[in-house]
């Protein structure tokens, strides 16, 4: 029998260091010289989950409270919640062990759907700004808060999770069919800021330290 | 043309990041006794004003919210009311 296999649809062109087998992904832990940031993070085998209903006040995914304002977002225990609209909620696991997913149907795992990648490293929204007009330093927004809009002309939800120039970082998911290109477009805007693929263990490092 | 659609979850965002939805035609009609004509006429008709009508749009590429504005047909800019233009 074949065994089960994830391949995320972000593919890097680093090479990897560490691996690790997880959940039948393989997930890159550390790829050789990662240079000295802003970094690029796969993290599509992280699990994400839309809730969807038409009470969202009521429902209380892993424990926590949803955010109760579209573009708000809520941080507890590694997972991130983001209020989309009125009926809609996404979920990032993004920190510590993969919990046991929802079962009740209104929760739809969308993992395998989509890419999942890190923007960390302080000119981040410098690059981000040659690639959306979306504004990521707009006053009225305290992080961590979301976006939905063209990424590179691509329908994304980014998460902005730090703005301070030392710590800076976001979040952002599309659907999986874009991650070449996406990808493609991101690593181009960011070379002249020497954005570099780096692996997981660098996310985990950053987001402990928020 | 430029178009600046603005959502109520997003606020001011590219035209293009939305789907018209066509014109605010009121109320579904009851289905009781409802004609194959005057169904006809609610689905296909439209009023097609030259000035402020209200209008359905869908944002496709944000928060995928359906919500309607009014719009000036002749300057292709939203406007807060029916009335504003006149």
């Amino acid at each position: 029998m074949n065994a089960l296999q994830r391949i995320s649809p972000v593919g890097l062109s680093g090479t990897p260091l560490k691996t690790e087998a997880r959940d039948h992904w393989q997930v890159v832990l550390e790829y050789q010289d990662e240079g000295q940031g802003p970094y690029l993070v796969d993290l599509s085998h992280r699990n994400r989950l839309d809730l969807q209903s038409s009470d969202l006040a009521s429902k209380k995914p892993f424990g926590m409270t949803v955010p109760d304002i579209p573009g708000r977002s809520l941080m507890d225990k590694g997972i991130l919640a983001n209020r989309m609209n009125r009926t809609q909620v996404s979920l990032y696991h993004l920190d510590g062990e993969r919990p046991d997913l929802p079962a009740e149907p209104e929760y739809t795992d969308v993992t395998e759907a989509t890419l999942f990648i890190a923007l960390i490293g302080a000119p981040v929204f410098s690059i981000c700004e040659k690639l959306t007009a979306l504004d990521f330093m707009a006053p009225d927004r305290q992080p961590p808060f979301l976006y939905q809009g063209p990424f590179a002309h691509v329908p994304c939800q980014m998460v902005t999770l730090n703005r301070d120039a030392a710590q800076a970082g976001l979040v952002l998911t599309c659907s999986r069919g874009y991650g070449r290109d996406m990808i493609h477009a991101i690593m181009g805007a960011g070379e002249e800021f020497g954005l570099r693929p780096a692996g997981e263990s660098r996310f985990t490092q950053w987001f402990q330290s928020l | 043309m430029a178009l600046t659609i603005t959502c109520p979850i997003c606020g001011p965002r590219n035209g293009y990041e939305f789907r018209y939805g066509g014109e605010e035609k009121g109320p579904r009609p009851e289905e009781n006794n409802l004609t194959p004509e005057a169904w006809c006429d609610y689905v296909h008709l439209n009023e097609c004003v030259a000035g402020v009508q209200q209008e359905w749009w869908f944002h496709r590429d944000g928060c995928g919210a359906w919500f309607t504005i009014f719009r000036d047909t002749t300057t292709n800019l939203q406007t807060e009311q029916p009335e504003a233009s006149q």
